[in-house]
């Protein structure tokens, strides 16, 4: 996602802070028109998962991706599940990011489990199932006879032995492969497995706008909508003591330049909270911003930074 | 360029599913994770930046995209039983049934968590109504408010992905305080129960609790040698009424034995004989001969309300003195009216005249409690001369002390003649003592907002870990979001109660990533040398 570097800086409003000793300076930044770039990109299907919005699918996460929307991973990875280092599969969406698709009707409920299958209906699915696994079995036993002369016939190409067509002929006749060999997928998503294979129907309606209750709530996602509208990439920043943290680009390459801390333009703000979060700022080398969603839809933006001043 | 995508999320959105032949390929792919390189610091539009940026993606979605391919040798087989939200096993188990997993009616269960824990790790493939599980499945039908949050499993998997064995907490299997305080070994037969009961209904749990209650009582008497009430335990109750019953009585012993009891139970043993039908064996049941020491039956007694006769005091005095009551005495006995006119007259009631200057000696001790036998120099005093010697020496000594400070009500907090250390001394004189998380934590009432999830134990213990017996946890987890605040002093000191000498963590989770705190009792530094 490119950068739009025509940015207007304007000075919208300017945070009176009376300090005595550190001085902080106040930076304001930047308030400008948003463009959207709408209906370039699939729907994604969202699931629910004790009330928190999943992505599963592979196309739908990079779909996401490539809005810009990072979410976090939360599964193992099936190549190493036990590591903390990278994650996997299912994607987690912040609020804000859930709540910014389906303002773009971008998101829709991904398929529900089929319980009320049974019966005949079931018999015929697990029947399905079943004949899919023989079938499996029988594909991959032809493959590994394969594999197994093609090593032979490797060997025999380089040596030119002839005892080795006789263990040729051999396994021709004798090869079995055992069954507990059979390699079988864990899948990940549910999406086209047997439950339910008439998948696409379902992403055509809409994902419900959810109830996002507190006004701070509100006043995260307008600060969300906005510096995404700039084409910054924002993930959780609990770890900061902030809101967001920003990435100038995809945070997979870039590290993360401010850490968004919202607030509303009339709240009050303690100095001591304040100095914290700079504090804590200059010491993880990123600029803590002061986010306030204004009446008209703009955001302002107020930057701390301790000043050489004595 | 958004027609070409278009066409091919239709084309690739049943692709998770892989083919026999993708399947055989899987068995020889690689394990190795990518290496992610330096970040940059600011997007450039530069070619090379571009360039770095696709290849890291490409790396992150062939490895995100990756599926589970397991041999079926590999994976064990169970189903879901959503009536119990329980998974049963239907072929054995693996390695992890040694951290993980219980057994009951013959069968082996995984706890909803342990399965999809297994189940993303690619050692087991659950079926519910004949028809493999996904991961998703997993996720949507075994995390709910009937088992564990989202929230709950992150940690738990976050834990075991670490190596650490992580088992759900009760508080109901901890010892309670009364137990821990006269250090009883924890009995395994409860450990079994616990596995027990978290089964709806089974059927053997009948046979278990009884072996416990037979076994327990009396196992507990042997450790601890002043139980002597646990002769009055009927043999059948089971285990955990006794812990309560011996709890109240605790209680009891602790709060109503007045200091008149007190010392008649620590006075001279042929006393302490002589009253031996008044203070034991009242309240036992007749026939049952007891030769303990006063203090068994003693707890049972209030003694605010058995009146000793005070035989010494004329303001109410009656002459006559009546009947004890019946049910303090033992079964046989029988104890009239006593006539107590021809003992009273022999006792000397004359009041004590003191000189006026006894009566500020008297006084004056009264106000400084200080007692005199706990003087050491007093002590070596061999005669009464002696000890005059050393008043009179003391006397001399005290001429610094400025008597009018001593005279009146308030006196100052310490006597400087009374010798002791500067520790002691800034005890002494603290206006606020020190306090710390357990203290007054037992009085405090549970909550739901609260509550300690895992129990957690290292990851070197692994080898030699027990699921019967797992011995004490390296920690305990409380597992909270960012969103919710901070635990206040009272949710800590329940919390603390309730862990006991074992570290309660928060784990804090915030959207995917999980920190941790503890809180621990500090101990302010006093800089004196003792």
């Amino acid at each position: 996602m490119k950068l739009d570097q025509k940015r207007k800086a304007s000075v919208r409003t300017v945070r009176s802070l009376s300090l005595a000793d550190p001085v902080l300076v106040l930076v304001l930044v930047l308030v400008m028109d948003e463009s959207h770039d709408e209906d370039l990109f699939p729907t994604v299907g969202v699931s629910l998962c004790d009330s928190a919005p999943l992505l599963w699918r592979v196309q739908d996460l990079k779909t996401v991706r490539s809005r810009g929307l990072v979410g976090a991973l939360l599964g193992s990875l099936p190549r190493t599940p036990r590591q903390n280092g990278r994650l996997g599969r299912p994607l987690l969406l912040l609020p804000e990011e859930e709540r910014l698709l389906s303002e773009h009707h971008a998101a829709a409920a991904a398929l529900p489990a089929a319980d009320q299958v049974r019966g005949a209906e079931l018999c015929r699915w697990v029947e399905k199932f079943e004949e899919e696994q023989r079938r499996s079995y029988e594909e991959q036993s032809i493959l590994a006879l394969q594999d197994r002369k093609s090593a032979l016939f490797r060997a025999m190409t380089s040596t030119g032995e002839t005892v080795l067509h006789g263990r040729l002929r051999a396994l021709d006749q004798s090869f079995t492969f055992p069954q507990l060999a059979l390699a079988i997928q864990v899948s990940t998503a549910r999406a086209g497995l047997t439950y339910c294979p008439e998948a696409r129907a379902f992403l055509q309606a809409d994902w419900p706008f959810r109830e996002q209750d507190e006004a701070c709530r509100d006043i995260r996602y307008q600060v969300f909508r906005d510096l995404r509208g700039r084409g910054f990439y924002l993930t959780s920043a609990g770890k900061f003591g902030g809101d967001f943290l920003v990435y100038p680009g995809d945070p997979l390459r870039f590290h993360a330049h401010f850490i968004a801390v919202c607030l509303s333009l009339n709240e009050s703000v303690c100095l001591l909270d304040i100095l914290a979060v700079a504090r804590l700022g200059s010491s993880v080398k990123k600029t803590v911003l002061l986010c306030s969603p204004g009446t008209d839809g703009a955001v302002a933006y107020t930057s701390l930074q301790w000043s050489g001043m004595v | 360029m958004a027609d070409q995508n278009k066409t091919d999320t239709e084309g690739q959105f049943y692709n998770e599913i892989l083919s026999p032949s993708e399947l055989f390929a899987a068995r020889s792919r690689s394990h190795k994770i990518p290496v992610r390189g330096q970040k940059d610091f600011f997007p450039n539009d530069s070619d090379e930046q571009r360039q770095r940026l696709e290849q890291t993606l490409n790396e992150h979605w062939s490895l995100i995209s990756e599926e589970r391919v397991e041999r079926l040798a590999n994976l064990v087989k169970a189903t879901w039983v959503p009536s119990d939200q329980i998974v049963e096993l239907q072929s054995p188990a693996g390695k992890f049934w040694q951290t993980m997993g219980f057994s009951a009616n013959g069968k082996q269960y995984l706890l909803p968590e342990e399965a999809l824990y297994l189940m993303e790790c690619g050692n087991l493939l659950v079926f519910y109504k004949g028809l493999p599980l996904s991961i998703q499945d997993g996720y949507e039908r075994f995390l709910s408010s009937n088992t564990i949050s989202l929230q709950q499993y992150q940690v738990f998997g976050h834990l075991k992905r670490l190596g650490y064995v992580v088992h759900r907490f009760d508080s109901s299997l901890e010892p309670s305080s009364y137990m821990r305080q006269l250090n009883l070994p924890q009995s395994r037969d409860k450990t079994v129960r616990q596995l027990k009961r978290k089964r709806s209904a089974s059927p053997t749990s009948t046979s278990t609790s009884t072996s416990t209650s037979t076994s327990t009582p009396l196992s507990s008497h042997t450790e601890t040698q002043k139980e002597s009430t646990t002769e009055r335990m009927e043999e059948d109750k089971c285990s955990r009424e006794y812990e309560e019953d011996k709890k109240s009585e605790s209680h009891f012993t602790a709060s109503s034995e007045t200091p008149e009891f007190q010392t008649a139970a620590t006075s001279s043993a042929d006393e302490a004989a002589g009253r031996h039908w008044w203070m034991s064996d009242a309240l036992t049941d007749p026939g049952h001969t007891s030769d303990h020491s006063p203090t068994s039956g003693s707890s049972r007694w209030d003694f605010r309300s058995i009146i000793f006769p005070d035989l010494g005091s004329r303001e109410h005095h009656p002459g006559r003195l009546a009947s004890p009551d019946p049910s303090l005495l033992p079964g046989a006995l029988t104890v009239g009216v006593c006539d107590v006119a021809t003992w009273s007259q022999r006792i000397n009631l004359r009041k004590v005249k003191m000189s006026s200057k006894e009566e500020r000696r008297e006084e004056d001790k009264h106000r400084r409690r200080w007692d005199v036998n706990k003087d050491k120099e007093v002590r070596q005093c061999r005669n009464w001369t002696e000890y005059q010697e050393l008043m009179s020496r003391r006397q001399g000594k005290q001429k610094g002390r400025p008597e009018h400070l001593w005279n009146r009500e308030v006196t100052p907090l310490h006597d400087p003649r009374q010798p002791i250390s500067t520790g002691e001394l800034l005890d002494k004189i603290s206006v606020i003592k020190s306090t710390n998380l357990l203290e007054g934590a037992s009085s405090i009432k549970g909550s739901d907002e609260w509550r300690i999830c895992f129990n957690v134990y290292q990851p070197d213990t692994v080898a030699d870990f027990k699921k019967s017996n797992p011995g004490k946890p390296y920690s305990r987890m409380c597992v909270c979001s960012f969103h919710s605040p901070v635990p206040d002093l009272r949710a800590l000191k329940l919390l603390a109660f309730q862990s006991g000498d074992i570290p309660v963590v928060f784990a804090v989770v915030d959207h995917g990533d999980i920190s941790f705190y503890t809180f621990k009792d500090f101990q302010l530094p006093t800089d004196v040398y003792p």
